[in-house]
C-alpha cells in the first residue's frame, strides 16, 4: 500500500502507458510478424488477411456486447457500407483514398447513430432486429442501386492501398498492413475497457439503472459504443475492398453478420483476447469443411447455440477452466499487471474497529441553515402507477446539516420518494428542488451530478468489479477523460486515472475497506457491502445523501458501526434522507421524522414529537401494548445485544 | 402508376397483411410466455410450407392431409426448441437465450438447405389461380382462404385464451408468472405450449402464403422481420395489436411498392420499423410498462 500513498506526480504517473497485460500483446504481435516464416504460399497470407478482417469487425461488436449487452446482427451491412462507399468515392468519383476513407467512416457513423438513437432508448431486443432489419435493406439497396453500386454482379477496379508513395499491393504487403492495424486497434481497446470509461461500460451492462445514479450518462455512452463498433466494421471494410478489389453484395448479406456474431459467442461474449480466439478458429472452418460449402449454414447455427447453451461464458474461458493447473500459472503470466493494486495474500474482510471518517472542521450546523434555508424541498408532488395514487401531495425539505427520517408501514411509499428524488421516477405533478434548482424532469445521471447520491434497499454493487473500482465509478463524475484520451492512455489521462485512485483509497480507508480494495466485491461481508455502497455515493461528493434502509440485515453491532458514519457525515454539513425501520436508528440519528402512510405525509416533527403523536402510534409504531419509548428502544437493544 | 390500382392494392395488402398478423401472434405468444423474442419465428414460416411441399411433391400426399402433418410437426419443432435448448441454456441471462433463437434460427435455415436444396418452391392452391373480379378488385381465391384462416384462427384464439381453462392459465403465466406457480400451474408446460401454438401459427402462415408467393430455405427471414415489424406497430405483446399491426403493415407496404416503387417494397416495412421505435415505441396498443425498482 506504501507505493500508492506516494505522492501524485505529474510528469511521472505510475500507471502505465501500455494495457495491462501488454506482456501477452507484444508475445502476440511478435508471433504475427514471425508466422510468414511459416508460409509455403500466398494462399496462406490469403487466409490470415481476411482472419484479420473478421477480427477487427469481431473487436468491434465485442466491444458492443461487452458494454451494453445489446447484439447487433447488422454488423456486415457496415462492413459493406465501409467498403461500398469507400470503392464509389475512389473509384467513380477519383478521390484520394485517405479522403475516401473518412467519407465512408464519416457516413456509416452517422448511419449507425441514426439507428441507435431510437432502439437505444429502449430495452428489450428492439436493437437486434433493427440492425437485422438494416441489413437486409442495406443488402438490397446494394442489389438495386445499379448504376450506383453495379448491382447483383459487384464493382470491379477498386484502386489498392498505398500509405503515402509505398503501394500495399501484395499479399504480403496487405499482411503486415492490416495485422499491424489490428493490433493497434486491439491496443487501443484494451486500453479504453482499462479506464473511465470501460469501467462505466462494465457498469452500464450490469446494472444500468444502478449506473445512472452514479452521473453516468448511460444513453449517451450506449450510442457512443454503438458508432464507434459500427466505425470499426467499416474500417474493416475499407481495407477489403482495398484489398481484393472487387466486391458485391453478396458478402456482406445477414449470413456474414451471423458468423461474426457467432465468432464473439464463442470467444466469450466481451472477453476480447477470446474473441480473437473464436474468429481464428471459425475463420478456419469454411478452409477445413472444402467439399461441404452448404453444410455451413447448419454447422454455424448449431455451433452458435451449443455454446450458448454449453458454456454462455464462451468455449475459451470455459477450456481454460478445465486446463486449470498449468494453466493458471500461464493464465496468471497473461494476465500480467492486471491486479496492480493486489497485495498478495487474500485479507479477510475488513475490521470495525477501525477509525471512522471524521469531519474535516466541524460545522456550525444551526449557522449553517440559517444561511441557506431549505437544501432540498419536494413539493406538492403526487405520483399514480395506473389506477393506483402511490403518492399524494407530499411535501418534503431537508436543510444541510441535517438528517430526516422517512418512516411509515411497508408500502407507503418510501421508496418511491427516494426514487423520484433521484430521477429514476417522473413525478405526476409537484416540484423537487435542490437549493433552488428544478430537479425533477432531469435523468438520474443528471440529478446523480447535481448533487444526489444514494443507495438502495438491496445492496447494488457490481460483482464484476472489484471493491476499487466499484468506487472509482462514484468518482466517474470527477473524471474528464473521454474515449480518445483512454484510449491513447495520454499523460493527462494516467494523471487523472492515478489521482482518482488514491482519492478512492483513501476514503475506503477511512471506512476501513483498503485492504480487500482489489479483491472482488463477492468476497465482501454485507454490512461491508453496505458501506462501499455509501462510500460510492459519498465519492459523488453529493449535497443531500439517500440512504433507503442501511440496517436493513445489519446486526447490532453492525448498525452501531453504520450509525457512527452516518453522524460523521451530518457535522459535516450534508443533508441525509434516510428511510429506515430499525426505531433505534431513527431515533437516534434524526434531527426530524416524517410518516407515511399509503402515500400520504400523516405527520412530521421531532423524534420526540413523533413518539408521542397518536396517529403515528395508530398507523406505525403501534397502539397499547406497542407504545414505544426512549426506554423500550434501549430495552429492545439490550436484548438484540444479548442474543 | 394509377389510382385505378388502388382497390388491387388493398386487396393484395389485406392478404399479406393476414399473414403477417398470423406470424405476429407467434411472436406476441412467445413474448407473453417468456418475454423473449423468438428470432425462430420466421423458420417456423418458412419450415410448414417446405413440409408441405416436401409431403405434396416429394411422397405424393394430398394437400389436406399435408396440411395438418405439417403444422403439428413445425408445432413439435417449436416445442423442441424450447424444451431443449432454451430449457437446458445455462445461462438464463435473457441476452443468450435471445441469442440462442438466433442460433436456431440459422441452424432450421442450414437443415432446410440441405434436406430441400436452395431453389424456390411451389405447391398448387385450393381453388385454382384464376382470379375473380369484385368491386373493381382482382381477387385470387387463395386470398379468401388466407382472410378466412386468420379470422377462423383469431376466433379460436379468443375462444381459447377466455373460455378455457388451458388458455386462462395461460394468460395468468404472462401476467404472473411466479404468481401463477405459486397456485399450481405448471408455467413450464405452459411455456412449451406457447412455443408449440407459436410454431402452428408460423407454420399456417406459410402454407397459406408460398401458393402464392412460391418458399426457398431463406424465405423465413424476410417474413419473420415483416412479422415482427407488425408485431411492434401494433404494440409488442398485444394480441389485437399483432392483427391491426399486420393489416396496416400489408396495406402500406402494397401501396408503397404499387404507387412508388415495387424494388423497395422490402424496405418499406423496415422503414416502418424505425419510425415507430422513433416515434412511439411502445405501438398502437402497446402499454408502457412501468418498472419496479
Amino acid at each position: 500500500m506504501a507505493e500508492i500513498e506516494r505522492k501524485v506526480d505529474r510528469n511521472n504517473p505510475q500507471i502505465a502507458f501500455v494495457p495491462s497485460n501488454w506482456k501477452a500483446l507484444i508475445a502476440f504481435s511478435a508471433a504475427v510478424m514471425l508466422l510468414p516464416l511459416f508460409f509455403r504460399n500466398d494462399y496462406f497470407y490469403l487466409f490470415f488477411n481476411i482472419l484479420a478482417l473478421n477480427a477487427i469487425v469481431v473487436l468491434g461488436l465485442n466491444l458492443l456486447i461487452g458494454s451494453t449487452g445489446q447484439v447487433s446482427l447488422g454488423h456486415a451491412a457496415f462492413y459493406g457500407l465501409g467498403a461500398y462507399i469507400s470503392a464509389i468515392s475512389s473509384t467513380t468519383f477519383h478521390l484520394p483514398l485517405i479522403v475516401s476513407l473518412f467519407v465512408a467512416l464519416a457516413l456509416v457513423a452517422l448511419a449507425s447513430f441514426l439507428l441507435a438513437l431510437p432502439t437505444l432508448r429502449l430495452e428489450g431486443h428492439y436493437l437486434v432486429m433493427a440492425t437485422l432489419g438494416f441489413n437486409i435493406i442495406v443488402c438490397i439497396c446494394l442489389g438495386q442501386m445499379e448504376n450506383l453500386t453495379g448491382g447483383p454482379s459487384g464493382f470491379p477496379g477498386i484502386p489498392k492501398l498505398h500509405l503515402g508513395p509505398w503501394g500495399i499491393t501484395t499479399d504480403r504487403q496487405f499482411y503486415y498492413f492490416i495485422w499491424t492495424s489490428f493490433i493497434v486497434l486491439f491496443t487501443l481497446t484494451l486500453n479504453l475497457t482499462g479506464s473511465r470509461v470501460g469501467r462505466a461500460l462494465a457498469a452500464i451492462h450490469e446494472k444500468e439503472l444502478t449506473a445512472k445514479t452514479l452521473a453516468i450518462p448511460t444513453y449517451g455512452y450506449k450510442v457512443a459504443i454503438f458508432v464507434l463498433s459500427a466505425v470499426y466494421a467499416a474500417f474493416a471494410g475499407f481495407c477489403y475492398a482495398h484489398y481484393v478489389t472487387f466486391i458485391s453484395p453478396k458478402t456482406f448479406d445477414i449470413f456474414y453478420s451471423v458468423q461474426i456474431v457467432t465468432m464473439v459467442a464463442v470467444g466469450g461474449m466481451g472477453s476480447l483476447w477470446g474473441g480473437l480466439a473464436g474468429t481464428a478458429l471459425l475463420s478456419s472452418l469454411p478452409e477445413v469443411l472444402h467439399q461441404l460449402e452448404d453444410l455451413q449454414v447448419l454447422l454455424y447455427g448449431i455451433i452458435l447455440m451449443a455454446v450458448l447453451v454449453g458454456c454462455p461464458n464462451g468455449l475459451f474461458p470455459a477450456m481454460a477452466a478445465y486446463g486449470a493447473g498449468a494453466g493458471s500459472k500461464l493464465r496468471g503470466w497473461i494476465a500480467g499487471g492486471a491486479r496492480e493494486f493486489s497485495s498478495g495474500n487474500p485479507v479477510k474482510g475488513a475490521q470495525f474497529e477501525t477509525p471512522i471518517l471524521q469531519p474535516d472542521a466541524p460545522i456550525d450546523r444551526g449557522e449553517l441553515r440559517a444561511a441557506s434555508g431549505s437544501l432540498l424541498k419536494l413539493d406538492g408532488v403526487s405520483l399514480s402507477f395506473g389506477g393506483l395514487q402511490a403518492l399524494s401531495d407530499v411535501a418534503i425539505h431537508v436543510q444541510p446539516g441535517e438528517i430526516v427520517a422517512l418512516i411509515g408501514p411497508n408500502g407507503a411509499g418510501k421508496t418511491t420518494v427516494l426514487n423520484l428524488i433521484s430521477g429514476l421516477v417522473e413525478p405526476g405533478s409537484g416540484t423537487i428542488e435542490l437549493d433552488g434548482r428544478r430537479l425533477s424532469g432531469l435523468p438520474p445521471h443528471r440529478v446523480a451530478a447535481a448533487g444526489i447520491g444514494r443507495t438502495f434497499q438491496s445492496v447494488q454493487v457490481f460483482s464484476g468489479l472489484s471493491v476499487l473500482d466499484n468506487l472509482l465509478l462514484g468518482y466517474h463524475k470527477t473524471g474528464r477523460s473521454g474515449f480518445v484520451s483512454a484510449s491513447l492512455r495520454t499523460p493527462a489521462e494516467r494523471f487523472e486515472e492515478e489521482a482518482l485512485r488514491i482519492k478512492a483509497l483513501e476514503l475506503l480507508k477511512s471506512f476501513g475497506l483498503e485492504k480487500p480494495a482489489a479483491q472482488s466485491v463477492g468476497t465482501l461481508s454485507l454490512v461491508e457491502q453496505k458501506i462501499l455502497e455509501i462510500s460510492r455515493a459519498l465519492a459523488l461528493s453529493p449535497r443531500v445523501l439517500l440512504l433507503d434502509e442501511p440496517a436493513g440485515g445489519l446486526n447490532p453491532r453492525e448498525s452501531e458501526f453504520l450509525m457512527r458514519h452516518i453522524e460523521a457525515l451530518r457535522s459535516k454539513g450534508m443533508g441525509v434522507v434516510l428511510v429506515e425501520h430499525d426505531m433505534n436508528m431513527v431515533m437516534r440519528l434524526a434531527d426530524r421524522i416524517y410518516v407515511l402512510q399509503q402515500g400520504r405525509l400523516i405527520a412530521s416533527g421531532t423524534p420526540s414529537e413523533i413518539r408521542k403523536d397518536p396517529r403515528v402510534i395508530a398507523a406505525y409504531l403501534g397502539t397499547k401494548k406497542g407504545r414505544f419509548t426512549a426506554e423500550d428502544a434501549e430495552s429492545a437493544e439490550e436484548i438484540k445485544v444479548k442474543r | 402508376m394509377s389510382w385505378s390500382l388502388v382497390p388491387h392494392l388493398l386487396v393484395a395488402g389485406i392478404t399479406n397483411g393476414s399473414i403477417y398478423a398470423l406470424i405476429a401472434l407467434g411472436y406476441c405468444l412467445i413474448q407473453n410466455a417468456t418475454g423473449l423474442v423468438n428470432f425462430a419465428q420466421g423458420e417456423f414460416v418458412m419450415l410448414g410450407a417446405m413440409i408441405v411441399i416436401w409431403l405434396h411433391n416429394g411422397l405424393q400426399i394430398p394437400i389436406p392431409i399435408a396440411f395438418p402433418i405439417s403444422i403439428l410437426l413445425v408445432a413439435a419443432v417449436g416445442m423442441a426448441l424450447e424444451q431443449g435448448p432454451i430449457r437446458r441454456s445455462r445461462n438464463r441471462d435473457v441476452l443468450t437465450l435471445v441469442m440462442i433463437t438466433i442460433g436456431a434460427s440459422i441452424s432450421l435455415r442450414g437443415a432446410s438447405m440441405m434436406l430441400w436444396g436452395k431453389g424456390s418452391r411451389i405447391f398448387p392452391s385450393i381453388g385454382g389461380d384464376s382470379p375473380f373480379i369484385f368491386l373493381d378488385a382482382a381477387i385470387l381465391p387463395q386470398s379468401l382462404w388466407i382472410m378466412g384462416f386468420s379470422v377462423l384462427v383469431l376466433a379460436l384464439l379468443y375462444f381459447f385464451f377466455h373460455r378455457t381453462l388451458v388458455g386462462k392459465a395461460m394468460r395468468a403465466v404472462s401476467d404472473n408468472r411466479l404468481g401463477a406457480a405459486l397456485i399450481g400451474i405448471s408455467a413450464n408446460r405452459l411455456t412449451a405450449l406457447a412455443f408449440a401454438v407459436s410454431g402452428s401459427l408460423g407454420a399456417l402462415a406459410g402454407i397459406l402464403v408460398t401458393p402464392i408467393t412460391s418458399m426457398s430455405y431463406d424465405g423465413g427471414l424476410m417474413l419473420g422481420l415483416k412479422g415482427f415489424s407488425a408485431a411492434i406497430l401494433g404494440g409488442y405483446g398485444s394480441v389485437p395489436g399483432a392483427v391491426l399491426g399486420g393489416i396496416v403493415l400489408g396495406v402500406m407496404e402494397s401501396l408503397g411498392a404499387g404507387l412508388i416503387s415495387s424494388a423497395y417494397k422490402d424496405a418499406i416495412a423496415f422503414l416502418l420499423l424505425l419510425a415507430i421505435l422513433f416515434v412511439r415505441p411502445a405501438g398502437l396498443f402497446g402499454k408502457i410498462h412501468v418498472r419496479r425498482l
